[in-house]
């Protein structure tokens, strides 16, 4: 097949541009999301119910190793029949729909507003502008399956499948620029996951129970059933190096109950 | 639901050893960071050096095992502090990991092998 040669323009004019958009594009969607995205607001009395659930459940968790006497204290103040946390708190069970909550829907809204609406518009807009270019070849052979991915906008038999075409292009930009992103914006990109893994640390379940009433109900339950079984028996005889650390005696997440 | 729950792992020896998330998940996105930038670097290299064709892949699976390699001899005797297992250290290359998945870096890789194509042949002058 003769070779092809593409005008030099195209460089300038279509190829250029449509990375150094999509990658423009791209850092301002990340910043508009930032100027967007509303810390959510805590209220007190929900703080305080997550930060009881929690101490309660590190309480069944790691109880073993306090004494039983103290142990016994700490249920105490949480099931006592007449004076425990879990008993005497009553709370008033929401119940709200996601749909009615007015905060929900500004989220969502600001989510599709920076992810679903650029991609549409910049897109079509790329698919307008820019239609109906040979770009780019990539450097090795494709079948001619691969024909409708890479050449999107050109339906021509005799081309070989290894030129893109423009739009299909600006959709390898789209993908392949990504993981610029996490380099040039660095953590606060790669932050989906991040920032849920601060908000695990600091906020210690800022997503607080929907319903308190039912958490507190159940949590009642567990500590309630929760035996104590004190774990440093033998603790002096195991530092002295006497005898070795029984499997019992230790706490990891892998142990078998 | 658990806060900065403590990974752990029994040794053969039967010795527990216990990793901090946040530190895995750390090393983890700056092994990304890396292969990030030797995707883009080695892509580039590739297209200049006017490989085509599948050496041009077998080239882009030398650039990942060595910077397998080079990481290793960065981690130097006590990887164990850093990584969990060096098996893995390859393989999350291969297929996907935690930021940034395969494709897109493969795909990287592919944007900058057409780099030389860009600039030198395929144009006219």
């Amino acid at each position: 097949m003769a070779e092809l040669l593409l005008d030099s323009k195209i460089r300038v004019w279509v190829f250029l541009p449509i990375v150094v958009i999509t990658f423009l594009v791209g850092v301002v969607r990340h910043y508009v999301s930032i100027l967007l995205s509303s810390k959510k607001k805590v209220e007190l009395q929900q703080v305080q119910d997550s930060q009881v659930i929690i101490r309660s459940r590190s309480l069944r968790e790691h109880g073993n190793y306090i004494p039983k006497q103290s142990f016994l204290m700490r249920r105490h103040f949480f099931n006592s029949e007449e004076s425990g946390y879990f008993k005497t708190q009553k709370r008033v069970a929401v119940n709200q729909n996601p749909m009615t909550d007015p905060s929900m829907m500004t989220d969502m809204l600001k989510g599709n507003v920076t992810n679903v609406l650029p991609t549409i518009v910049i897109g079509g807009w790329i698919n307008w502008m820019f239609s109906g270019f040979v770009t780019t070849k990539v450097p090795f052979p494709l079948t001619l399956r691969f024909k409708p991915m890479l050449q999107r906008g050109i339906e021509l038999l005799s081309l070989d499948a290894a030129w893109v075409s423009s739009a299909s292009w600006y959709f390898l930009n789209v993908f392949g620029l990504r993981s610029i992103y996490t380099l040039v914006l660095g953590e606060n990109n790669a932050a989906d996951q991040a920032r849920h893994l601060q908000d695990q640390m600091s906020g210690a379940a800022m997503a607080m129970p929907p319903d308190p009433k039912a958490a507190f109900k159940a949590e009642w339950e567990a500590l309630e059933i929760c035996e104590h079984h004190w774990a440093l028996a033998n603790i002096e005889n195991e530092i002295l190096g006497l005898a070795g650390p029984f499997a019992d005696s230790m706490y990891h997440q892998n142990k078998v109950e | 639901m658990v806060i900065g729950r403590v990974k752990t792992k029994v040794e053969k020896s039967g010795e527990i050893v216990a990793y901090s998330e946040i530190a895995v998940r750390n090393n983890a996105s700056v092994v990304e960071y890396c292969r990030t930038s030797m995707a883009a670097l080695s892509g580039g290299t590739a297209g200049l050096l006017g490989i085509t064709g599948f050496y041009g892949f077998g080239f882009y699976i030398f650039a990942v095992v060595g910077l397998w390699l080079l990481i290793l001899l960065k981690a130097g005797s006590n990887w164990k502090k850093y990584f969990i297992s060096r098996r893995m250290l390859l393989t999350n290359g291969f297929f996907g990991s935690l930021f940034v998945s395969f494709e897109n870096i493969t795909l990287m890789f592919v944007m900058w092998f057409t780099l030389k194509a860009l600039f030198y042949y395929m144009y006219v002058k």
